[in-house]
């Protein structure tokens, strides 16, 4: 019989290293016995997880449902006004924000999200639709539903890799939003005036930056960062 | 008259108790309130027989021969007539969580491997000691089956008498008292996590030790075998957050289950179990090892008694019983239950160490096994839980979690070697 040098354990003949300590087992007077059964199985049983079909199902028959009852409905009561685009596109993007996701669990973060800002972006299509005019979907809805997935895209992928501190994701957030307000305001002077005219967006976007160069520079520097620390400890 | 007649006559369903309502409501992927006892016998298990003593043995445990239904306000349990349950090969990974309409909704599952026979209960069946006096029983018939002369009595039931109501009763409810005593907000403890293996894996590493030489080292802290292997965790686990170097130590808790059968006689098979929380919080001040074995032996003789424990599972008791809560359907009442789980009984609790004591065996039966394991399933954190059994003279010790980290067996086991205590271990670790 063998033991850990490490741990002072008597290990099982057939241990190839120490279950505690992962020290490998070199004992030239007794070799690592492969010959007999090990002991524990080594035949692992896999289990399917279980299958979100069954609710993925009830969803979509519950969303479709209600769509096509609107859809038909909207043919006799008021049938001048599409007012059933409005219900279809809320049962399109709850399904698109909730079945895929249930469907396939390990999805990526970054395609989750952009299906869902396309799904946001394909509701509000189907509003201006029934709202009969596409004059202020495509050079304004459309651009900052896109500029505000691509910011949330943003954040999103960055925050989720690793453990960041609550400074860092409090700076990102805080910049990011700076960043937005700024396109936005853009993208109204662009449709609404023609030519881009910067107003309040440029106070935000200085506030944001007031507020996030101290931040950066708290974060980096370790002794600020104790300083920081020691004053607001809880 | 009549009373006797409706306690005779077998009922076709009848409601968890408190601690079962519990089990069926967090039950889910990522958990898993299945344990296991396994005997290793003295020679290769023949499967066929096995089969034949749990089909003889099942129809003498109605408790065991049950599926889960839910109910509109609670779960409850039916006799199962399904086919089953069957004897399987063992597997590398024990205590999969149950899926209740599976596996022909058995709760209770079979598996040999080499010499190896292994039973796995579903805890809102039967607490360790119910489970052991079913286990102890199905040898029995085993051994029968191989031809060999056990007699019934002794912990061991006789599979042809019919069963005693009294094995089916609902202590809690029998016991269950006026007064209440809550036990308020217990702080939240140091959650001993590592990185999660993969769906569905279970680090099993268990630890031989001989038990004269375990009760001598105990006996010179003034503790008992439990006091002072509660003692070994709880330090290996402040151990283990030292090294974390964390700011603000939290403190260490164990949950340790206590078989209530030896304070309210009773011979019920089902749950008859309350959890005690010995902790040590190292925000205190340093510990060392003798004053952590203090602290513990104390806190179980203060609080190990009729009267306390009685208002504790008063409440657990009135839980079920009250007419406001009866009320609330049960898909919106599971998941408040799995989240209070989470809060009261999960998070205060750096560990589960349950210690089941000897499992003792006819004359006739203890030479055909030669020692017994027992291993708790998984955590709602990958986190190892620890249990303990002896047979013989012989003491084994499990620490089974879904976490990569081995080192809390490692301080745990390497502090009986300092002590002297000569440790063996196994693992189903592959790296």
């Amino acid at each position: 019989m063998s033991y850990c040098v490490n741990c002072g354990v008597e290990l099982d003949a057939t241990a190839a290293f120490c279950p505690l300590c992962h020290t490998p087992v070199v004992n030239p007077s007794q070799p690592v016995d492969t010959e007999s059964p090990k002991p524990f199985p080594t035949h692992r049983v896999e289990v399917p997880e279980v299958s979100k079909w069954e609710v993925a199902l009830l969803l979509t028959a519950m969303f479709l449902s209600v769509a096509v009852c609107c859809g038909i409905l909207n043919l006799f009561l008021r049938p001048e006004l599409s007012w059933s685009l409005y219900v279809i596109g809320a049962a399109v993007m709850l399904w698109l924000w909730l079945v895929p996701p249930l469907l396939m669990r390990g999805l990526h973060l970054g395609l989750r999200l952009v299906l869902d800002v396309l799904a946001v972006a394909l509701y509000l299509f189907l509003i201006s639709l029934g709202l009969g005019g596409g004059d202020w979907y495509w050079p304004l809805g459309l651009p900052i539903v896109l500029w505000g997935g691509a910011c949330v895209l943003f954040l999103g992928l960055v925050l989720r890799k690793g453990r960041r501190s609550i400074l860092t994701s409090v700076t990102l957030v805080i910049g990011t939003v700076g960043v937005f307000l700024f396109g936005l305001e853009l993208l109204i002077d662009q449709f609404v005036l023609g030519r881009w005219e910067p107003g309040w967006s440029l106070v935000v976007l200085a506030v944001c930056v007031a507020l996030v160069i101290p931040l950066v520079v708290v974060r980096r520097v370790p002794a600020l960062r104790e300083e920081v620390r020691r004053r607001f400890h809880m | 008259m009549p009373k006797a007649d409706k306690r005779s006559k077998k009922p076709d369903w009848y409601p968890l108790d408190n601690a079962g309502t519990l089990y069926a409501a967090i039950q889910k992927e990522r958990y898993s309130a299945i344990y296991r006892f396994s005997a290793v016998m003295d020679r290769q298990v023949d499967p066929a027989a096995l089969q034949r003593a749990v089909d003889r043995t099942m129809p003498r445990f109605p408790g065991f021969r049950v599926r889960i239904k839910k109910g509109l306000f609670w779960h409850y349990f039916e006799p199962n007539d399904a086919p089953g349950p069957f004897v399987c090969p063992d597997m590398a990974n024990p205590c999969q969580p149950v899926r209740f309409r599976e596996n022909n909704g058995w709760l209770v599952r079979f598996f040999y491997y080499e010499k190896r026979i292994s039973l796995e209960v579903f805890h809102a069946l039967s607490d360790g000691a119910g489970a052991l006096t079913f286990f102890r029983t199905l040898l029995a018939v085993y051994l029968r089956e191989l031809g060999e002369d056990i007699p019934s009595g002794s912990g061991v039931l006789d599979v042809d008498a019919p069963p005693d109501p009294e094995e089916m009763e609902d202590a809690y409810t029998r016991y269950a008292g006026r007064k209440v005593l809550r036990g308020g907000w217990q702080r939240t403890a140091y959650p001993n996590t590592s990185r999660a293996e993969p769906f569905y894996t279970l680090n099993v590493t268990m630890g031989f030790l001989p038990v004269d030489r375990l009760k001598e080292v105990a006996k010179s802290y003034g503790a008992s075998i439990t006091e002072y292997l509660t003692a070994v965790l709880l330090q290996a686990i402040l151990d283990n957050q030292r090294q974390e170097g964390r700011r603000r130590e939290k403190p260490v808790a164990l949950a340790i289950p206590i078989n209530l059968r030896g304070y309210f006689p009773s011979k019920t098979l089902r749950n008859f179990i309350l959890t005690v929380r010995p902790a040590i919080d190292p925000a205190l001040g340093e510990y060392t090892f003798p004053e952590i074995v203090a602290q513990v032996h104390h806190f179980l003789r203060l609080h190990l008694n009729r009267q306390e424990m009685r208002a504790i599972f008063t409440g657990n008791v009135h839980f079920t019983t009250n007419r406001f809560l009866q009320l609330i359907p049960i898909f919106f009442k599971n998941p408040v239950m799995s989240l209070s789980y989470r809060l009261v009984a999960a998070r205060p609790y750096s560990a589960t160490y349950t210690n089941p004591g000897a499992f003792a065996v006819p004359p006739e039966m203890a030479p055909h096994i030669t020692r017994m394991e027992v291993i708790l399933g998984q955590a709602t954190r990958p986190a190892p839980h620890c249990a303990s059994i002896s047979y013989g003279n012989q003491m084994e010790i499990t620490f089974a979690g879904t976490g990569e980290s081995s080192e809390t067996e490692r301080r745990f086991f390497t502090h009986l070697v300092r002590e002297g205590i000569p440790v063996k271990v196994e693992s189903n670790r592959t790296r």
